[in-house]
């Protein structure tokens, strides 16, 4: 009995998960045979979904924005994770430079796209950055955050054995912090998905998830609109749960499954 | 007992490797005094502490929690170089940590992150061990601690017996003239105690390197020590130095033990005349007054 209940859990699961999906769509179904103008019905998202696959744009879009979206994740990310441990082993860094980038990070990262959008010009530069800086700040306030709680006693065995400092921030430090530098990555990656996709639509430069979004907006297509946010909501899904996989992965000294 | 000759470990010989001292870890302590400074005033925790361990001896401390026994033991590894007087080993003075002293905590502080095995490798990090005798050398004392099977193990995978044994291989493997022990069986059960305390001696046996054992456990002390040094609190000093005459392997059940238990616990629990406040709710008990 039970061991049939356990062998069925994780399909149970999995379709307890597509309940809520399931219904959404046949309410759709009903809003829009209802109001014609303001909703497409999911047919006819199906054939702009079909087309738009068939002709190559939806596949091109995904790209660039992932792309854009893992570019700036990869200079943002590592410059973060950088600075917060930096900060976090020598306190003279901290105190120069927290009051800074503490007061900076108040500014939603949109907020910079018209400042940087001047400096550089609307385009992929521009949107670099925004994405860099998003990644980086969640990144550098967790790993500060995780050097700066390290045990002393785990230090105090590392001056017994002698450790240099190399030693001390490889052995020590970094694997201690390492549960929240990877709570810093997941929220990293995250900030960049959004602020790609918020730059995408704000700059409209070349192609991407959110510059078809906006296009489709001003052309008033609803069934394209809506192929592109399914689109978003799948990739993003689909990066957070393989990256939470890895992190279980990097995690597995720990006692309890996260 | 005379503990000066080191029989070599088996698979352990170096080489071409001659350890230029004579003496292998003997402990001096001369007119040591540490004060801390709580609450803006210092505040003594050591007075006057003189104590000589022999090379291969194996002595224990025991005193009442705030007897500066702890302490001792930090000063003694190297982490507190701030004190007044002199410790040496070898005939050098102590001022920071070096791979000659290892200590076992309380808690046994393996890196979470690490497995048993790479735990233990990791204290050789700093050694001249060669390179490809290491792997050999962290299964030789995995072996030694009857770990063997848990190699893989992340700590928290381990009973509180099994992780302190590791910790004491970790300790162990690079081969410390002296080993620090600061109640390294505190946080265990009784059963589990026991049976490292036999663990413990056993190593002892055959390692015969130095080890200071600080432990509130009089019965505890006096099974393992050689020699048992008895502190006083407020501020700590020596109080008595008891010689334990048994052979080892010891029996618990030796009456000199219960003996020597018996008036190291009234000694402790008289007080005598400190000065210090007294709690006046002290359980008495009537045998022990007798004496």
């Amino acid at each position: 009995m039970t061991g049939l209940l356990s062998l069925s859990r994780a399909p149970v699961r999995f379709a307890i998960g597509l309940a809520a999906p399931v219904l959404l769509l046949l309410w759709w179904q009903w809003q829009a045979t209802a109001h014609i103008s303001t909703f497409a019905p999911p047919g006819a998202v199906g054939q702009a979904a079909a087309a738009l696959i068939r002709d190559g744009t939806l596949l091109n879009d995904m790209l660039a924005t992932l792309g854009r979206a893992f570019g700036g994740l990869f200079i943002g990310a590592p410059l973060g994770v950088a600075t917060g441990v930096a900060m976090g082993i020598w306190r003279p860094l901290d105190r120069l430079l927290g009051p800074l980038l503490h007061g900076l990070r108040q500014v939603p990262m949109i907020g910079w796209l018209p400042l940087i959008g001047l400096w550089f010009g609307v385009g992929e530069g521009t949107e670099l950055i925004v994405v860099s800086m998003s990644a980086f700040f969640p990144a550098m306030l967790n790993s500060h955050a995780g050097v700066a709680q390290v045990e002393r006693r785990y230090e105090e065995v590392g001056r017994i054995y002698g450790f240099g400092t190399v030693q001390r921030i490889r052995f020590i430090l970094l694997p201690a912090a390492m549960p929240l530098v990877l709570t810093g990555l997941t929220q990293s990656l995250a900030f960049a998905w959004i602020a790609t996709i918020g730059t995408e639509i704000l700059t409209g430069a070349g192609s991407g998830l959110g510059v078809t979004m906006q296009l489709a907006q001003t052309q008033q297509r609803l069934d394209i609109m809506l192929v592109t946010i399914a689109a978003t909501a799948l990739l993003g899904f689909v990066i957070n749960h393989l990256f939470l996989r890895l992190r279980r992965r990097l995690l597995r000294w720990q006692p309890s499954s996260l | 007992m005379s503990a000066d000759t080191r029989p070599a470990r088996p698979g352990q010989d170096h080489p071409g490797q001659n350890h230029p001292g004579k003496e292998r870890g003997a402990l001096s302590i001369a007119g040591l005094n540490k004060s801390f400074v709580i609450g803006g005033r210092p505040r003594r925790v050591l007075e006057d502490i003189n104590l000589t361990v022999r090379p291969g001896e194996f002595v224990s401390i025991v005193g009442a929690s705030g007897c500066g026994k702890s302490t001792l033991l930090r000063l003694i590894v190297g982490l507190d170089a701030d004190y007044a007087g002199d410790v040496r080993l070898d005939g050098q003075r102590i001022s920071t940590t070096s791979l000659d002293r290892g200590i076992v905590f309380q808690d046994h502080r393996l890196f979470p992150w690490m497995t048993l095995e790479q735990n233990i490798e990791l204290a050789l990090l700093n050694t001249d061990t060669p390179k490809e005798r290491r792997a050999q050398i962290v299964a030789d004392h995995i072996a030694l601690v009857n770990l063997k099977g848990f190699e893989k193990a992340y700590p928290h995978q381990l009973s509180g017996g099994m992780a302190q044994r590791a910790a004491i291989a970790r300790a162990l493997v690079t081969e410390p003239k002296l080993l620090l022990l600061d109640e390294p069986l505190g946080a265990l059960d009784a059963l589990t105690r026991v049976h490292v305390q036999n663990e413990i001696q056993r190593i002892w046996m055959t390692q015969r390197s130095t080890m200071v054992m600080v432990t509130h456990d009089v019965e505890e002390a006096l099974y393992l020590g050689d020699r048992v040094v008895v502190m006083s609190p407020n501020p700590g000093r020596i109080r008595r130095i008891v010689e334990v005459d048994l052979p080892h392997p010891r029996d618990r059940r030796s009456p000199l033990l219960h003996r020597l238990k018996d008036e190291i616990l009234a000694e402790l629990t008289s007080g005598a005349g400190q000065g210090e406040e007294e709690p006046t709710n002290l359980v008495h008990l009537p045998n022990r007054e007798e004496r």
